[in-house]
């Protein structure tokens, strides 16, 4: 029975992991038309309803999968093909470590919302998130073009590089918050500030905040963060790769953004916690208090959860339409003379705080 | 237009009536010469119709390089021009625009002092002469073509250039006309087409190139003409016949495989059943390397030349003799006489014709019998001869104008040219193609004459008579 | 780069994001109203939606050649081959001969355009003494398959397979 419901949370992750990665692509691409004044893919259509493009990523899927899965002769085929996966693999894993709701009670069992809730999911998340490095630079030396492997390169500079960042811009919060367990922390932010503002991370560190979205956006490796890829004049690391290879390299990115953003709503914006909202209803700070059922309070969680992911990437995707790409010492002294000195500082600043308020 | 300022003369003098004497003081750019030349030009160009776009001669037009030396005014001629007739023909394919005619009368002039034909004559006085032919005779002179070059604006022109291109876009390129004794000195106008555009034809017309010690600046209507016909049905490939079959090969291929043949039969030492026919289109040191190849190292056994009949010469330029160098045969110890194709069928085993570019099915008649009897038949062409069937190797060669060399005419004066066009294809110089043989068949002796200049060199040093003048 | 620098650099950065955040928010509204049936002043895009929605070409446009015709259907052109000429590209080839008329003398019997080459500088136009070519078809799609169906003959007309 337990394997059953695990099996069904499994699932039930993965599609809504990959069916908002699906429509990410749409997202970015309404987005950034709409940003410059276009209209945007509106084209694919099943028999005649466009619905704004909606079926866009379908077409996609549907030309990726039939494309001609090309390796060329002078690489290193296991390798070659392996790659996409291991990128793809260890970003898909990230995501069931998100808590995505508070516990239901069905027929008398507890069920998290959540696929693992590990003692230390934080630690794993940023583990998994490490690991992608591999698939990047697999995909660069596998392909035996030098270019590519010069993309791989740069990119598991720049992931090494921002992980140290991100990893002090953590520690500040983990300093701040009970546990490791990501259930425990987003249980943590439900409660109150001052009386009236919820616990949320951003407000316990907003300094570690803006650390940590600066290096998560570079962890992506999108623009202005791109210079793994750089698809316009410098050659990436997926060069020599087509096809479902080459969409799974672009969909690992799209998937990065949500883990990103999820990480990002689970630790800074409360998770799945609506503001001064309690198992039982709303209990306004100002007084007044509205009851719910305990099916409209978890749906409402949900929902909160999925609004702040989905804020998230759009924030994100803005970003990426907005600014030019840094270049590649650029990226460096504001990995290492910027963002990490500024974690350190985080820190400490944290510990006095911490030493004083207690 | 040639007034001039003569120092004593009170009035401008015409430069081209007046005889020189000495102590003359002559001013050609004065501001009086030139005003004078400017009304003159007005007065021509009045009556003018604006044709350029559609002339001929837009581009060589001498009206128009007066006009741009002299003029560029705007007509002060506000009456209705007068309407003459614009398509007369005048015989041997020529066209008279009397509208375009300045009377100059040049054409008039050249047939009454140069051919003494007299067909043409002006009519009518005044606002109302016009050229037009005598009695309605035809212009029917070999010498018709030369009408249209002197003619100074586009009045006289050539069907068969007309309307074809424009002047601008042709390429001139000396050279010498191969159709008889007499060797008169061209242009070539070629135009060899746009990037994506192929001409249907790249020699657009030929033209004399002055020589006064040889046509001055006439030609016949043979030379002007000639030169389509040879530029036609050209062969660009080195084919091996065997069974009908025709395979294409490389130049190291087919000069390797007739040097086997040559060599087989003189190892042998039956150099008399090799038979060489050749033609006096040849070059002085194109002979010169033939004697020294056939006759000198392998001895063959009948070396005989094979050239167009004689014509009926017309008393100025056009000789009897219609190839352009046996007086360079004979001079270089050749008997340039009809080969004897009835010993050549029973004694030759190895037939090699180097085939004239005008050799052409008609002619053949003679040959085949022989052609057909002899075992080895090696045909070196520039054009389709009409032989090809039989041959077992056919060497594609240039045409006179594709290579350089040297002739010497009728008269014995020797001329040197150098290669006025690109030959087509693979088709190469027939010098190239006798080093390439006593390269193959490795000839003491003929080693290092791997260029035109040296072979010039060693032909000079042994007849100094072809030295040109 | 000192303090000051970097805080200049950040409140550049915000505002650049301010900024494409306002052109989504402002074109989303835009959109938004549209969407339910409320007219805005502006739309929320520029876009043309090209097969079905079309540009006017303006009147000075260079587009697809075309050859001018006298009253009795026959070309102006007298294939002066002042346009081949005057062509940086190559790309005209003219073929000329005699017209019936004496007056008109000479007029083409076959104007071929290779639109592979043609930069559609308009320099033909420009140098055509007899006002015969023009380039103001307005047609704008002519590409094809084929290299060779890109020669185009614009007189006498199209041939086989050269339908413009």
């Amino acid at each position: 029975m337990e394997i059953l419901i695990t099996l069904i949370k499994i699932v039930g992750t993965l599609v809504w992991f990959l069916t908002l990665t699906l429509y990410l692509t749409w997202v970015e691409r309404k987005e950034s038309a709409v940003i410059q004044d276009r209209i945007g893919a509106n084209r694919a259509s099943i028999l005649g309803i466009r619905a704004f493009g909606l079926f866009q990523p379908l077409a996609d899927a549907v030309k990726m999968i039939f494309k001609q899965d090309f390796v060329p002769a002078f690489s290193d085929r296991i390798l070659h093909s392996l790659a996409p996966f291991l990128s793809f693999f260890f970003v898909a894993v990230t995501i069931t470590a998100v808590p995505f709701g508070d516990s239901l009670r069905i027929a008398g069992r507890t069920v998290a919302l959540q696929v693992i809730d590990g003692s230390a999911g934080l630690i794993f998340i940023l583990a998994m998130l490490s690991m992608g490095i591999y698939g990047i630079l697999l995909g660069g030396w596998a392909s035996r073009n030098r270019y590519s492997l010069l993309g791989g390169m740069r990119g598991a500079a720049q992931l090494i590089s921002y992980e140290v960042a991100l990893g002090f811009s953590l520690v500040g919060l983990v300093m701040v918050f009970p546990s490791l367990r990501l259930s425990d922390i987003v249980a943590f932010q439900g409660g109150l500030l001052f009386g009236f503002l919820p616990r949320w991370g951003v407000f316990l560190q907003p300094l570690g905040f803006a650390l940590f979205f600066i290096a998560a956006l570079a962890e992506t490796k999108r623009v202005p963060f791109d210079l793994p890829e750089g698809e316009s004049e410098i050659i990436g690391f997926f060069t020599e790769y087509g096809g479902l290879k080459w969409g799974l390299f672009m969909m690992t990115d799209f998937m990065e953004i949500i883990v990103m953003s999820a990480l990002m709503t689970t630790l800074y914006f409360g998770g799945w916690q609506v503001p001064w909202l309690g198992p039982g209803g709303f209990h306004f700070p100002w007084g007044g208090e509205w009851p719910l059922p305990r099916g409209a309070v978890v749906a409402l969680q949900v929902a909160s959860f999925n609004i702040k992911v989905v804020f998230g990437c759009w924030l994100q995707i803005l970003i990426r339409w907005t600014y030019p790409r840094l270049r590649y010492d650029q990226l460096m002294d504001l990995g290492w003379k910027i963002l990490v000195p500024l974690g350190f500082a985080n820190i400490g600043l944290t510990a006095v705080l911490i030493g004083v308020l207690s | 237009m040639c007034v001039v300022e003569i120092d004593g003369c009170p009035k401008l003098e015409l430069a081209c009536a007046t005889a020189v004497k000495d102590g003359m003081d002559v001013r050609t750019g004065t501001d009086r010469g030139c005003e004078a030349r400017r009304v003159v030009l007005e007065f021509l160009l009045a009556e003018h119709p604006l044709d350029c776009p559609v002339c001929d001669k837009a581009g060589e037009c001498r009206l128009q390089d007066y006009y741009q030396d002299h003029g560029l005014f705007a007509s002060r001629f506000n009456e209705a021009k007068t309407k003459r007739a614009k398509l007369v023909p005048i015989g041997k394919s020529l066209l008279l625009d009397r509208e375009r005619c300045i009377l100059c009368t040049r054409c008039v002039r050249f047939l009454e002092d140069i051919t003494r034909t007299h067909e043409l004559g002006v009519f009518e006085r005044g606002n109302r002469s016009e050229v037009g032919t005598r009695e309605d005779r035809e212009v029917a002179t070999n010498y018709a073509g030369n009408l249209v070059d002197l003619c100074p604006v586009g009045a006289i022109t050539d069907r068969e250039f007309r309307f074809s291109t424009r002047a601008w876009f042709l390429k001139r390129s000396a050279s010498f006309c191969p159709l008889c004794g007499r060797g008169c000195e061209i242009w070539i106008d070629q135009h060899p087409g746009f990037a994506r555009t192929v001409r249907s034809k790249r020699i657009y017309r030929v033209r004399p190139k002055e020589n006064p010690r040889r046509n001055g600046p006439w030609m016949c209507a043979a030379g002007r003409r000639g030169f389509a016909v040879l530029d036609s049905h050209r062969i660009d490939q080195i084919f091996r016949i065997k069974d009908g079959r025709r395979t294409i090969l490389t130049w190291d291929k087919g000069l390797h495989w007739a040097a086997l043949k040559l060599e087989e039969l003189s190892a042998k030492g039956h150099s008399g059943r090799i038979a060489v026919v050749l033609n006096s289109f040849l070059s002085n040191e194109e002979l010169f390397l033939a004697r020294r190849l056939f006759r000198d190292s392998l001895h063959v056994g009948s070396l005989a030349f094979l050239d167009p009949e004689p014509g009926i010469p017309d008393g100025f330029l056009l000789t009897s003799q219609r190839s352009s160098n046996r007086r360079g045969a004979r001079e270089l110890g050749f008997d340039p006489a009809p080969p004897d194709w009835d010993r050549i069928a029973e004694t030759a085993e190895l037939l090699l014709l180097f085939a004239h570019p005008l050799l052409d099915a008609a002619a053949k008649g003679p040959i085949e019998k022989a052609w057909n009897r002899v075992r080895t038949r090696i045909l070196v062409t520039p054009r389709e001869s009409g032989l090809e069937a039989g041959a077992d190797v056919i060497l594609p060669s240039a045409l006179p104008a594709e290579k350089p060399g040297s002739w010497t005419n009728i008269d014995g004066s020797s001329s040197a040219f150098e290669s006025a066009l690109e030959s087509p294809g693979e088709a190469l110089a027939e010098w190239r193609i006798l080093t390439g043989l006593a390269r193959e068949l490795r000839i003491d002796g003929m080693a290092g004459l791997e260029s035109i200049g040296r072979v010039r060199e060693d032909c000079l040093r042994m007849h100094p008579f072809f030295k040109v003048t | 780069m000192t303090v000051k620098d970097g805080a200049r650099f950040a409140i550049e950065v915000l505002r650049g994001g301010l900024i494409t955040a306002r052109h989504f928010a402002v074109n989303m509204a835009r959109h938004s109203l549209r969407a339910i049936g409320i007219r805005t002043r502006r739309t929320g895009a520029v876009t043309i939606q090209y097969p079905e929605a079309r540009k006017q070409v303006p009147s000075r446009h260079r587009s697809l050649h075309r050859l001018l015709t006298r009253p009795d259907g026959r070309p102006r052109c007298v294939a002066c081959m002042l346009c081949l000429t005057v062509c940086p590209s190559e790309c005209i080839s003219v073929e000329a001969d005699e017209d019936p008329d004496p007056e008109i003398q000479k007029t083409p019997i076959r104007f071929e355009i290779d639109l592979s080459r043609c930069c559609f500088c308009g320099f033909c136009v420009e140098a055509c003494p007899e006002d015969a070519i023009r380039m103001d078809t307005g047609i704008l799609e002519w590409g094809r398959l084929g290299r060779d169906d890109l020669r185009i003959e614009i007189w006498p007309g199209p041939g086989p397979g050269r339908k413009i």
